[in-house]
């Protein structure tokens, strides 16, 4: 306040004096910040919760980590040690791909535990993603568990919001933003400098937290697999995001303390906001999204698949497309019996089910697929309204813990199936000349792991545009409404 | 009742209706509170539907083995038998059948208050289709959902009870004498009556009495229209009423003694809204994250992967006793054997798996069961965590419940093994009496809800014993209070 007292400013006053104003102001509200020992405890306490929200995640992530790397290796010595068998037999035993965990999932668990950890690759059938953690955790589990992103999603706007609901009416009340004004600081200036103040403690909150989280990666990332760089980049999108999010109620927190009538009127308004924002907003989204984007059950969706492989021969050699199938391939080849064949018919006929089994599966696990895209689109829609809304998307996209990333898994995985099939298919086709042939090891080994990697940080920039979009649009709105209070500054 | 109780009952009651926004936010809260009750019915419609159509898909597969059966059987007296099936659509054949084609629907129908909570019933599937296979091939199907929709959670009566409606409380008790103060009205009622502290009392009550009987005429409205009016007589409902009674007093005394320590009403607001966020947020994440830690939920591939390896196990068993047969016999002739030792042997292989997945089964439900009793014991730090437990419990949608239909499930399994299993061994084909006397899982829905929900005496006391010593404090506070 002192250096404001000095020298009175002129309505057409320079920018240069114009940006005394700001700094003056932005000082004195860090200093009113740190003065307010409540304030500094609840900070320290909540920069302590998530730095163990960090610790938690890192160690539950090693940990499955370490669980499905060892399933992985075990499930490999089991493929490779099965003994001599017909190679439909094996592919019918199949393989198991486990999903590799995203090192920012100790940040954000994102849908982690709602999806699944591993499928089974097995003949003929495209299955979904089995055991949800969350299936195991009991209900009190459904409260949520201690995560960074729980933490800066839900606790830190509450911290910005108990920080600025009294920037300006807290002011008002005490008598100094009369005398702010009658020394000719602009309302914008000083609307700028309090942002500037609370901004700054949103980086002083945030800074621990993604430190500790860059910690975390360089000793979490294995970097034969992944892209330490790219971990970074994602890291450094949510940062961004995380920044806009709070960013945007520092603005909401000054607006609403500009014009509200006294700061317990402000402090109401931001609290019901917040509980809009963070508790209901999502429930209520979720709830349109299954109301206007119905998916099937499961009963309905394995019915459909059904009635549709219904229309291929499977191992069914009476059915007429199997008839005609045969036909064919013996009309190809010149030859009258399946015997005269030069390759194996069991083998072709494997690999013509096959295929048309993909182009099902591709078709209804597609369709389900784009009915979720279609719910979180209805979802984050409300995102400039309601920010949760639209950075949790951004978050867990980043942190690669979204369905889409599932999804991108999946359908890894389902390519890996499908290479077991085909190589499985052609040996029978090029090496079973009777019903007795069996392989060996040598094709159980030449037939690969499940190998996954996981894209690229450009990935999840591709599918979050209209939760980006929704996250700036909030920051502007706020902004402008802050301006907006701002010019309606009210002295008294 | 003291007259000065019933006096500042009554003045406070008189200020309150002339003041709109408290009506906003009675009317408020019990119109989310309906709202949550009606997607909580169409929440229910929905299982109901699912239960139906696995029913019906029971249902239309176990006629179509009928009809096969009959067909088969008819050839067979008639001297034209039909073609033979392949053994895994041949209704006679019992090691097939059992394992999937005609697979038997264990269903846990909603409970009669399944609106009230969600609980885990998004995750686990209303039906299970029992096989003679290992609980791995059947257990761990779960129902098609966004995994987004599944993280938010759903709108639903134990959300806004636990989350909403105390808020509403804090709101109607936080300033009572700090407001007052702040007017320059307390010196007045202190004044005014002879005993102060009850007259305060009396106030307190109008003032949170209004936002707790909103909520339970809320509740029992929903539950009137959305469920029918007979489930209002039913003991779960009394105990669904308490519940939420106890829990708004909870608050309620919480408001009072924070209110009574004779602060400002900001530091009042402060210390409730640090209370509430402390207690349904972040206690229930840090109980969860401390139990999660101290006993990991096992991974379930290790039950999986111990069914795959008793598979391999099995061949190579297999492969060792047809190379010894070779060894003794001096050629490698194979011993003889049709297609019931090759039954034979696949019964073995899932004999195998089925005792190792039950044995791992068994550990891991021990490591979750530790899990969850750490869980349930710090959730006595949390009113929140026992009330959210307690709504769900009381829906039916919560552990006790689904404990109860999987261990229905565990004896039915073995049922179902023996019918199936003793007649392939013996190389008996089914019958149509066969499948006339398949076990069934029959309504015991109905035994497992039974007649109110139990074990809720430890989580009710868990709230009322912090609300009986605040409200102490509280009146302590009253007592001492200062103009």
């Amino acid at each position: 306040m002192s250096d404001l007292a000095l020298a009175p400013l002129a309505t057409t006053a320079p920018a240069k004096s114009r940006w005394r104003v700001v700094r003056a102001v932005a000082a004195k509200e860090w200093l009113e910040l740190f003065r307010d020992r409540r304030l500094v405890w609840l900070c320290a306490f909540v920069v302590a919760l998530m730095l163990a929200a960090l610790a938690f995640g890192y160690v539950e992530n090693a940990r499955i980590l370490r669980e499905r790397d060892s399933a992985a290796r075990a499930d490999r010595e089991l493929w490779v040690g099965q003994s001599a068998k017909n190679p439909h037999a094996a592919a019918h035993f199949g393989q198991y791909a486990f999903k590799p965990l995203s090192p920012l999932a100790l940040a954000d668990p994102g849908v982690d535990a709602y999806v699944g950890s591993a499928v089974w690759l097995e003949a003929h059938k495209q299955n979904e993603t089995q055991f949800k953690q969350a299936r195991d955790g009991g209900v009190g589990a459904r409260l949520g568990s201690l995560s960074l992103a729980f933490i800066l999603q839900t606790i830190a706007p509450l911290i910005v919001i108990l920080m600025g609901f009294a920037s300006f009416s807290g002011e008002r009340e005490s008598g100094t933003l009369k005398q702010l004004l009658s020394v000719g600081a602009r309302p914008r200036d000083i609307l700028a400098g309090k942002a500037m103040a609370l901004i700054g403690a949103i980086f002083a909150l945030l800074a621990p937290a993604f430190f500790g989280a860059a910690l975390a990666l360089v000793f979490f990332v294995d970097r034969e697999r992944l892209s330490l760089a790219d971990q970074f980049l994602r890291l450094a999108a949510l940062g961004a995001a995380y920044a806009a999010y709070l960013a945007g109620f520092a603005f909401l927190a000054l607006g609403v303390s500009a014009l509200a009538r006294n700061s317990r009127a402000a402090l109401v308004t931001l609290l019901a906001f917040w509980l809009a924002n963070s508790f209901l907003a999502p429930r209520l989204a979720t709830d349109a999204a299954r109301a206007f984007a119905p998916t099937p059950t499961w009963q309905d969706f394995r019915a459909r698949i059904a009635q549709d492989k219904a229309k291929t021969f499977g191992h069914d050699e009476s059915h007429p497309a199997f008839v005609a199938f045969r036909d064919e391939t013996l009309k190809k080849y010149g030859v009258s019996r399946v015997e005269d064949l030069p390759v194996s018919f069991r083998g072709l006929s494997l690999r013509k089910d096959d295929e048309a089994g993909y182009a099902i599966f591709d078709r209804h696990f597609g369709a389900l697929q784009s009915a979720f895209d279609r719910q979180d689109a209805l979802r984050a829609a409300p995102g400039f309204l309601f920010p949760l809304l639209a950075l949790r998307p951004i978050s867990m996209a980043f942190a690669g813990v979204d369905s889409r990333s599932q999804f991108d898994f999946a359908t890894a995985a389902e390519a890996h199936r499908r290479d077991i099939q085909n190589q499985v298919s052609d040996n029978i086709i090029h090496f079973a000349h009777d019903k007795q042939y069996v392989a060996g090891p040598e094709l159980w080994r030449k037939i690969a792991s499940f190998a996954y990697r996981a894209p690229g940080a450009v990935f999840a920039l591709g599918y979050s545009a209209l939760p980006i979009i929704g996250l700036l649009a909030w920051l502007a709105l706020a902004c402008a409404f802050a301006l907006f209070a701002a010019r309606r500054l009210r002295p008294v | 009742m003291s007259s000065a109780f019933l006096a500042g009952l009554r003045f406070e009651a008189r200020m309150m209706r002339r003041d709109g926004a408290i009506w906003f936010a009675l009317l408020a809260l019990a119109g989310v509170a309906l709202f949550a009750l009606a997607m909580g019915a169409s929440r229910v419609v929905s299982q109901q539907a699912a239960i139906a159509g696995a029913r019906a898909d029971e249902t239309q597969r176990l006629t179509n083995l009928q009809k096969t059966l009959a067909q088969l059987q008819q050839g067979e007296t008639q001297g034209k038998p039909a073609p033979e099936p392949p053994p895994f659509r041949d209704p006679r054949n019992a090691a097939f059948m059992g394992g999937g084609p005609a697979a038997a629907v264990a269903a846990l129908a909603p409970g009669p208050l399944a609106l009230v909570a969600t609980g885990q019933s998004d995750l686990l599937p209303p039906a299970v289709r029992v096989t003679t296979g290992s609980k791995d091939s059947f257990l761990f199907a779960d129902e098609i959902d966004n995994p987004a929709n599944l993280m938010s959670g759903a709108t639903d009566l134990a959300f806004v009870v636990v989350f909403v409606y105390p808020l509403v409380i804090l709101a109607m008790a936080f300033n009572l004498l700090a407001g007052e103060r702040e007017q320059g009205t307390l010196s007045m009622s202190l004044a005014s009556a002879r005993r102060p502290a009850a007259a305060l009392a009396g106030k307190l009550t109008a003032r949170v009495a209004a936002p707790i009987l909103a909520t339970l005429l809320a509740v029992a409205a929903g539950v009137w229209i959305f469920a029918g009016w007979e489930r209002l007589a039913t003991p779960g409902f009394a105990v669904l009423l308490i519940v939420v009674l106890l829990y708004g007093l909870f608050w309620a005394a919480l408001a009072a003694a924070v209110d009574g320590l004779g602060r400002s009403s900001a530091f009042n607001a402060l210390t409730l809204i640090g209370a509430w966020v402390a207690i349904t947020m972040i206690l229930p994440a840090a109980i969860n994250s401390i139990a999660g830690f101290a006993h990991p939920a096992p991974s379930r591939t290790d039950m999986v992967l111990a069914a795959r390896a008793a598979s391999i196990d099995a061949d190579r068993a297999r492969d060792a006793s047809l190379a010894r047969y070779a060894q003794e016999h001096g050629d490698a002739e194979k011993p003889a054997g049709g297609p019931q030792e090759a039954t034979l042997r696949r019964l073995a292989t899932q004999e195998a798996a089925f005792q190792r997945v039950e044995a791992i089964v068994a550990e891991h439900d021990a490591q979750l069961a530790r899990q969850r009793d750490m869980a349930d014991r710090l959730g006595y730090l949390s009113p929140a965590y026992l009330t959210y437990q307690a709504l769900a419990d009381i829906a039916g949608s919560g552990e006790t419940r689904y404990r109860a239909f999987l261990d229905r499930i565990r004896a039915f399994h073995l049922d179902w093994r023996e019918f199936f299993l003793s007649r392939a061994k013996a190389g008996a084909a089914l019958t149509a009496q066969d499948y006339a006397a398949m076990p069934k899982f029959t309504q015991a829905d109905e035994e497992l809800v039974g007649p109110a929900p139990a074990g809720l005496a430890g989580p009710l006391i868990g709230v009322a014993l912090p609300m009986l010593i605040l409200a102490a404090l509280a009146m302590r506070g009253y007592r001492r209070c200062r103009i």
